[in-house]
């Protein structure tokens, strides 16, 4: 029995020993333990040609796979980004025509929800900033208007430039701005007020997420920050400047 | 905003809107319309359902005096059929 198995090993052996000697020196090595002992009629010998072209095909294969995996992956980023915007996978918004998705929208009236309104400035930010009202209680699918107010109190024009934030976080991806006065500088005269206006609406699916059963209250924050020259704020990278 | 603590959690991405940032109105041409929806809002206990009409009335004062781009009321979810409401 283990006579058997020493044979065969050895023989693998060899078979390996000849693979790689007909890839280099295109010669076959018939040595006597390779030969079978009891040999059909119709067993085809394949010549060293023959051989040799099969190693050399199935390694072809072996680099195709290699160079089609690396492809693969680096083809899969793109790939993926218009796979989510063709179905919305994970909150990613498409582009999707937001004229078409607002006409068609209803209001659901079985789901109030108050929207809360928060206003901050910087540190260095010496315009009063504040919102007109403190809450509004609006549908999902509903367009409301709110209006924030901002004072000058300086004898400088000062310029700012606001970004926002929507508290709880999953109910970030439902808030939808139709205009506001974010991510653009927006210069004060000195001692001008001016009002503010942001319109806005919640999307109808709100009311289909689970995680959004119990909450009813959605904190709108905005913070406005000085716009100085050459001062480079985390602006997102699709706003145009 | 990102301190050490907020490593791993998930972040919030602000979206720009839908139709870019109003101007803003520095001559106060639309403020009375703005004040009637404050009184609006108020007496209503800020319920927007009720205010509509005057939200519209300010969007189409801002749209006359160039504050605005000019929108078909549809896309600003101002349907004109009474039923729908």
């Amino acid at each position: 029995m283990k006579n058997k198995y020493i044979v065969t090993m050895n023989r693998v052996l060899l078979m390996n020993r000849c693979c790689y000697s007909v890839i280099r020196y295109n010669f076959v090595v018939n040595h006597q333990i390779l030969i079978p002992k009891k040999p059909l009629q119709n067993v085809i010998i394949r010549s060293a040609h023959d051989q040799k072209e099969k190693i050399r095909s199935t390694l072809n294969y072996m680099i195709a796979l290699g160079v089609m995996t690396v492809g693969l992956s680096y083809a899969a980023v793109p790939l993926y980004r218009i796979f989510c915007q063709a179905y919305s996978y994970g909150g990613t918004t498409g582009q999707i025509e937001a004229n078409q998705a607002v006409s068609n929208m209803k209001a659901i009236k079985d789901r109030p929800i108050k929207v809360r309104f928060n206003a901050d400035t910087a540190s260095s930010m010496q315009w009063n900033f504040k919102p007109q009202q403190p809450d509004i209680t609006v549908l999902p699918g509903e367009t409301a208007l709110a209006f924030y107010t901002a004072v000058n109190p300086t004898d400088k024009a000062v310029t700012g430039i606001s970004t926002y934030n929507v508290i709880p976080f999953e109910a970030g991806q439902y808030f939808n701005k139709i205009q506001c006065f974010c991510f653009e500088e927006q210069q004060l005269n000195p001692h001008e007020q001016v009002d503010m206006p942001v319109f806005f609406y919640i999307d109808p699916e709100y009311i289909e997420d689970p995680k959004m059963e119990f909450i009813d209250e959605i904190v709108l924050s905005y913070t406005f920050f000085e716009a100085k020259e050459g001062m480079k704020l985390p602006v997102p990278s699709y706003v145009k400047q | 905003m990102s301190t050490a603590m907020t490593f791993g959690q998930k972040q919030f991405i602000p979206t720009p809107p839908d139709k870019g940032s109003f101007p803003l109105d520095h001559e106060g041409i639309c403020k009375k319309t703005m004040v009637r929806y404050m009184k609006c809002l108020i007496n209503n206990n800020s319920n927007n359902s009720l205010c509509r009409d005057e939200a519209k009335e300010y969007l189409a004062c801002r749209m006359e005096n160039n504050l605005m781009a000019k929108e078909d009321w549809n896309n600003l979810g101002f349907q004109e059929n009474k039923e729908e409401r």
